[in-house]
């Protein structure tokens, strides 16, 4: 039988958590147990004093509260404990993952390694201190797609992802993997001011300055209220990103990109070479003096549809800021063969400016020998580039307006994600050659 | 069946089956009834002016003849072609959409019917990659034609196989 980790196992040979985990579990919920406690008893006038009648109220009340928030926490590690004793896992004779867990109701899981998509090891500030980790093995299919084994020691989860990594891919051997090279280290003065300068962070700030301005100069202050919304959201969003993506490293690994970031959770991602499906170069204008983007990808099995949360977002971006140079590179270790010079852009006529006024001169389409690219955009650019191996259809569409203009669009379909591959408003004729052209290629350019 | 060169090759575009425009317009009759109980009930409730009646009715009426003729030109909008390696499928009048599917990247075909297409004797043919925008239907197929538009495709995309 195949050995996971080196951590404590039962009678049976299976694998068990770390002993510690039902008191991490329960320390983590502590400061929500607080919180609660605070937010209950406080508002409504409660009476602290009357249990320590010779203490000040303020001493009392963090007494009281901390003294109630312990004992809800032990009893939560008390149901920990049983749900630790619960919990085991290991390699059946057919090379599957098992996870038995469940206390009144007894479930086990059977993962089949071929179907794996990732193995992540995380590490929640709680966790960290005591260097302890999360692994979570991501599973493909749509619903409760996740195994969760809450905790490990780090050790531990870095051999456990090892060894079912290598199961996954049929090779049983041993492959050192703590050496990868590093590709890039994201500066935090960079991302900090990367996520400063995005288009939309620019103009609710400057929106709350006029606001500002307009209310200091007329002396109606009724319009604060509306200013710290348009100055504290975007001011939230760009603090939870930088705290998000901190430290933001890619390194090199054999099986394909391996990132790392996170200042409170370190989190840990593959993006595996050869599912990467479509990239996005992301250019906002005031990004465009440090010649910056952002990258997002399409990658197969991790579809973000329309309720796209923000752990989806997370899994498909693959670079938060970076030198357009860097992240072509980088690019081009998951996508070694598509085109990004030497196109040859069929730009969108002129008469297109009745269209879209704006974006008319950054509307363009071309391809290469592997790859197919459009740009659009003109305040925040994109490049959005997918390998003619991995286009699903094509299709063009033409609107009344665009018909009056003689103009089309294409559109390359590719699998779900925060790409899409479109170019807009060209001339209805070049738009028409390149579709019945484009379905010739994607049988052509493979090798991907 | 439109003659868009934009949008037509010179290849062999089938048609939809005629019937398609009765099924659809049928949904149309069915969504009129309850429009035209609106009517006469605001004509009998005494405090409402009939004047009221007249509008919704008229408006009920134009729109209603809106659409049968709009379902009409859509339905003759629908073609598809099948090639050698790929199946082409357009549709719209005003907002017109052409979609090529390699056979090697299908997943998979679904043939469906509702009830009232049942009724008429059509069905739909849906074409499925591993994108979520492809979209490449065909409604109004005769159940023996979508049988065999279906059974043709899977063989394809069988011997064409690659995908992801």
């Amino acid at each position: 039988m195949i050995t996971l980790g080196s951590g404590l196992t039962d009678s049976q040979g299976h694998r068990k958590l770390s002993p510690v985990s039902p008191l991490l579990s329960a320390a983590s919920v502590l400061p929500a147990i607080i919180g609660f406690a605070f937010a209950i008893s406080v508002p409504s006038g409660f009476n602290f004093t009357q249990y320590f009648p010779a203490l000040r109220p303020f001493v009392a009340a963090v007494l009281v509260i901390g003294l109630a928030s312990l004992a809800l926490s032990i009893l939560v590690a008390l149901f920990q404990i049983l749900g630790w004793r619960a919990f085991s896992f290991w390699v059946d004779q057919d090379g599957d993952l098992r996870v038995r867990s469940g206390v009144l109701i007894r479930n086990e899981r059977r993962v089949q390694l071929s179907r794996i998509q990732a193995v992540d090891v995380v590490q929640p500030l709680i966790a960290r201190i005591f260097s302890m980790a999360v692994l979570v093995v991501e599973v493909a299919g749509q619903k409760d797609s996740r195994v969760t084994f809450r905790f490990l020691s780090l050790t531990d989860a870095t051999e456990i992802r090892q060894t079912l990594l290598n199961l996954a891919a049929g090779t049983k051997t041993e492959s050192a993997e703590t050496d990868s090279p590093i590709l890039f280290r994201l500066p935090s003065r960079d991302l900090a001011l990367g996520l400063l300068l995005r288009t939309s962070t620019v103009l609710l700030f400057s929106a709350t300055i006029s606001i500002l301005i307009f209310s200091y100069l007329t002396e109606g202050w009724a319009g604060i209220t509306f200013a710290l919304v348009t100055g504290g959201v975007p001011f939230l969003i760009v603090i939870i990103e930088f705290i998000t993506y901190y430290g933001f490293t890619v390194y090199d690994s054999p099986d394909g990109l391996r990132l790392r970031y996170g200042l409170l959770k370190t989190e840990n991602r593959t993006v595996p070479e050869g599912r990467v499906q479509a990239i996005d170069f992301i250019e906002p204008l005031l990004w465009r003096r440090h010649s910056w983007t952002r990258v997002t990808i399409n990658i197969a099995g991790v579809g973000s549809s329309s309720q796209g949360s923000s752990g989806k977002n997370k899994e498909t971006l693959l670079l938060p800021v970076a030198t357009r140079s860097l992240a072509e590179t980088i690019v081009f270790r998951v996508l070694p063969n598509i085109d990004l010079t030497g196109i040859d852009w069929k730009v969108a006529p002129n008469r297109a400016v009745k269209r879209s006024p704006i974006q008319l001169r950054n509307l363009a389409m071309g391809w290469g020998p592997n790859s197919f690219a459009a740009r659009r955009g003109r305040i925040t650019r994109h490049l959005t580039v997918i390998p003619h191996a991995r286009t699903q259809s094509v299709h063009m569409t033409q609107g009344p307006w665009e018909r009056a203009l003689n103009l089309a669009s294409l559109h390359v379909d590719t699998t779900p994600g925060p790409v899409s591959v479109v170019a807009l408003h060209l001339d209805a004729d070049e738009v028409r050659e390149a579709l019945y052209g484009q379905v010739g290629r994607v049988y052509q350019g493979g090798g991907i | 069946m439109n003659t868009d060169s934009a949008f037509y090759s010179n290849d062999d575009w089938v048609p939809v089956s005629e019937k398609l425009i009765s099924a659809r317009r049928l949904v149309v009759v069915l969504a009129a009834i309850p429009v035209i109980g609106i009517v006469i009930a605001l004509w009998l409730i005494p405090p409402v002016p009939n004047l009221i009646a007249w509008i919704v009715g008229a408006v009920g009426l134009v729109s209603f003849i809106w659409l049968w003729w709009l379902i009409g030109r859509r339905v003759r909008s629908y073609a598809y072609c099948e090639r050698e390696s790929d199946l082409l499928v357009t549709s719209g009048i005003l907002f017109r959409r052409l979609v090529i599917v390699p056979y090697g990247r299908m997943q998979l075909v679904d043939v469906t019917a509702g009830p009232i297409d049942r009724a008429f004797g059509v069905t739909t043919v849906q074409i499925h990659t591993a994108a979520a925008t492809t979209d490449a239907a065909i409604p109004g197929l005769v159940p023996e034609i979508a049988a065999a538009v279906r059974d043709r495709l899977a063989k394809r995309g069988e011997s064409r196989a690659a995908g992801l």
